[in-house]
């Protein structure tokens, strides 16, 4: 089964400066080595796009809070989504990445992806309550969230040897069965919790979850919705010394529990980012792509097929389960309908196509849109419907459009939650018109991976320079 | 797990011919609501190869437009015979509309995706079901129908004999259950009939086999294409009219979501392309419904969601035994 990519597919393995394959862009590359250039600069101009992306979401709460603080501030919280719903896109978006890893790279449509988010997300609630054998409820967060990624390992080997028997629309198939299968179970096993139809929560643990070096305090954030940390960075020299005059080099930047997590779960997620994409663009990456291209000629040329694709979804069912893991890490309470359910399998499709089918980051950018959307057509967090509401005046409101019918009425009905009808029409048109999605479209666009072609871009600028 | 006295307990229970009686009774009931809600999906999934996501969705209108109908035209036809005369009425009224949506539907939405990979056809019909409940939902919530909650007032248009439950040699029979029966038998008999006595029928079963052959001994696949999504879709909307009565089913949003899953189950079990497979795998998951539901009301198993959790076991182990389906055949739908 291929997933083909009419526009990328022939120089997706082709453009890859920070990979390093051969090609015409990479010839190019080593010819720039020979002539002595050190191998680090090469590698950090592979990573200017990363940088840039990176640098967008370090500087995104303090440009939130600049701009909606300014004065297009209501404009500005209409369109921007909050430091928390940004949290929500770090963590699905891994999620929804790890999905993209095998579904879009090997062809294999894994609709139970859910399985192993919902399998991150209880184990960690379930550690802090004390219901897991031989791990007490304090360990940290870093270990539950590793040991949580090794036991989906060991599900997606199981759930693998058996599915991979499969192909196409079966193996879809049969990947939902087993994860509504652990749905079904998780709904009802009265061990978890006394209602374990409205999921569980965490109760035992005080302290919350934190990020960091495991074992070493100050090396942690907690995070969190209540619990997380506050940090305080620069000193307030006025403040400590009564001084007023040492106000000018007092300055402090004070981030909440809200930023702190936001900062802690990025980074978590950006790690793993990075060591999907280093799978993505090694041997085994092209291996995934051949099988996806054409799994017989892959299998004629040597590969060991079977091999690969057990590989590749424990490896994406490693990072589904770290992506659960954060999700109760920040949210410390699950139910079975937003782990376990097939659905949640299916938020991440919805995201996967949107950002771009078979890229590594797309996903995290569609999940941004959809969660954008979502609250821009909600009452909460300063969306479209406050704003409406302030700007149109009570007379426009009460304006009867049919039959008794307001415009009040008529916002609540049309607009107000109803971001599931917009983006299931924005994920039909993506279908049919722009199948490769946002990044993946940008790719065929500029020639080749993003990364690749800024890289690419940098180096014909700043050729003189002696670096 | 169970200990084997209560494996004994379990075996002189069913044993009990009130039991077993009342069991394979629920069984051929359930048999008859899963054949009904896999009926359509079988249709389009045979012959095209495209598993439609937006079957729940659709059945779930289906139930609406069936208690619309039903609703609308209650006060008028009262007693038993006007009731269920009426009822028959919905059914047409359902099955003309979401045949003509159905055949609009694969023209403009499904037709551009035939030269790309099966999946995009799973992606596009996921798209269409959320966008369909999205619409469902608001349409509801404009007539001020709790979408989220069962639809009772659609419930209430049963004729007496529909509710009741009938005394036969002793046994408690539920009225609905040999309504269910009855058109379940039929809808089988009527499917059936049209898929060996009808020209469209005979292109299902062509291209079921081999539609590439098939086209090219002439068979305006497109035009089948569409007339086949078109009855699916109608027959869905028919099952779901069925379901509004049933207050295990009953029309609310979520029925899309009820339907979808174990409409897969059956199909998949029966095999790719045999419409006599989903009926005996709808006969096999409504008896093991029944079973389970039976070991969990005697209280010999305490998990209540235990015929759930059978209905995906059987999907699991028929495609780890028989990954074709139950008597599908190896060649088909092998992407």
């Amino acid at each position: 089964m291929a997933i083909s990519e009419p526009t990328d597919a022939p120089d997706d393995g082709a453009t890859d400066a920070d990979g390093g394959t051969a090609t015409a862009d990479s010839a190019d590359v080593a010819s720039e080595t020979a002539t002595g250039e050190h191998y680090l600069v090469e590698y950090l101009r592979g990573h200017v796009a990363h940088a840039f992306v990176v640098a967008f979401f370090g500087l995104y709460p303090f440009a939130h809070t600049f701009l909606t603080g300014s004065l297009v501030g209501a404009e500005m919280a209409m369109f921007l989504p909050r430091v928390q719903t940004m949290i929500t896109v770090f963590y699905f978006g891994l999620f929804a990445m790890s999905f993209d890893f095998i579904s879009g790279y090997t062809g294999y449509l894994s609709f139970g992806h859910s399985a192993f988010y919902g399998l991150g997300a209880y184990f960690v609630i379930l550690v802090a309550n004390g219901k897991v054998p031989l791990l007490g409820s304090g360990t940290p967060f870093m270990v539950l969230l590793l040991l949580a990624g090794i036991l989906a390992v060991v599900l997606a080997l199981l759930m693998g040897s058996v599915a991979f028997r499969l192909t196409g629309v079966y193996f879809a198939m049969i990947t939902l069965g087993f994860a509504q299968i652990l749905y079904v179970f998780f709904s009802n096993w009265d061990y978890l919790g006394s209602n374990p139809r409205d999921g569980i929560a965490v109760l035992g643990r005080q302290d919350g979850f934190s990020i960091g070096v495991p074992y070493v305090d100050s090396l942690n954030m907690s995070i969190g919705q209540l619990q997380g940390d506050t940090f305080t960075w620069g000193m307030d020299f006025a403040a400590m010394t009564g001084i007023d005059a040492l106000a000018p080099i007092s300055h402090t930047i004070v981030l909440g529990p809200g930023e702190v997590s936001y900062y802690m779960v990025g980074l978590v997620v950006l790690v793993c980012y990075f060591m999907l994409q280093r799978i993505v663009h090694s041997p085994f990456g092209r291996a995934m792509i051949a099988i996806r291209e054409n799994e017989e000629r892959a299998r004629a040329v040597g590969y060991d097929t079977f091999r690969v694709k057990m590989g590749a979804f424990a490896i994406s069912g490693f990072f589904g389960a770290v992506a659960g893991g954060l999700f109760t890490g920040y949210r410390t309470s699950v139910a079975p309908e937003n782990s376990f359910y097939f659905l949640t399998a299916g938020d991440a499709l919805l995201a996967s196509i949107i950002g771009g089918f078979g890229t590594v980051a797309g996903p995290l950018f569609g999940r941004l849109f959809h969660e954008g959307l979502h609250e821009f057509l909600t009452k909460e967090g300063g969306g479209l419907l406050p704003y409406l509401r302030s700007q149109l005046g009570e007379g426009t409101l009460n304006t009867v459009i049919v039959d008794g019918f307001t415009v009040a009425e008529a916002i609540e009905v049309f607009l107000n939650g109803r971001a599931g009808l917009y983006i299931g029409l924005l994920f039909v048109l993506f279908v049919l018109y722009v199948p490769n999605g946002l990044l993946g479209t940008l790719r065929g666009y500029l020639g080749g991976t993003v990364a690749g072609q800024v890289a690419a871009a940098v180096k014909r600028r700043v050729r003189g320079w002696k670096l | 797990m169970i200990p084997l006295v209560s494996l004994v307990d379990a075996a002189l229970h069913f044993l009990d011919p009130a039991v077993l009686a009342r069991v394979l009774f629920d069984g051929l009931a359930k048999a008859s609501i899963y054949v009904m809600i896999a009926a359509g999906l079988t249709l389009i999934f045979g012959l095209m190869g495209v598993l439609n996501f937006a079957h729940g969705s659709l059945t779930a209108i289906g139930a609406y437009l069936g208690g619309l109908v039903m609703v609308t035209f209650a006060a008028s036809a009262s007693g038993n015979v006007g009731r269920i005369a009426l009822f028959f009425v919905a059914i047409v009224v359902v099955f003309a509309l979401l045949t003509a949506f159905g055949g609009a539907m694969e023209v403009s939405l499904i037709r551009p995706l035939y030269d790309r990979p099966p999946l995009y056809q799973i992606l596009l019909t996921f798209g269409i079901t959320l966008v369909l409940e999205e619409l469902l939902r608001m349409i509801l919530l404009f007539y001020d129908i709790q979408p989220s909650t069962d639809w009772l007032a659609a419930q209430g248009t049963r004729p007496e004999v529909i509710s009741k439950t009938h005394d036969v040699f002793g046994l408690g029979v539920e009225g609905l259950e040999v309504f269910q029966i009855l058109l379940g038998v039929a809808i089988t008999a009527g499917v059936w009939l049209f898929l060996t006595r009808t020209r469209y029928g005979l292109y299902i079963r062509a291209g079921s086999e081999d539609g590439e052959m098939a086209q090219a001994l002439g068979v305006n696949v497109h035009q089948a294409f569409t007339v086949v999504f078109g009855v699916g879709v109608g027959i869905t909307g028919v099952a779901g009219a069925l379901l509004m009565w049933d207050s295990a089913w009953a029309a609310s949003i979520n029925l899309g979501a009820e339907v979808l899953l174990p409409a897969f189950v059956v199909v998949i079990v029966g095999g790719l392309g045999t419409f006599r497979g989903t009926v005996v795998a709808g006969v096999l998951v409504g008896f093991v419904d029944a079973f389970t539901t039976e070991l969990f009301t005697s209280d010999i198993v305490g998990f209540s969601a235990l015929p759930e959790l059978f209905i995906f076991l059987i999907l699991v182990g028929t495609l780890v035994l028989r990954p074709q389906g139950l008597f599908g055949v190896e060649e088909v739908g092998g992407h």
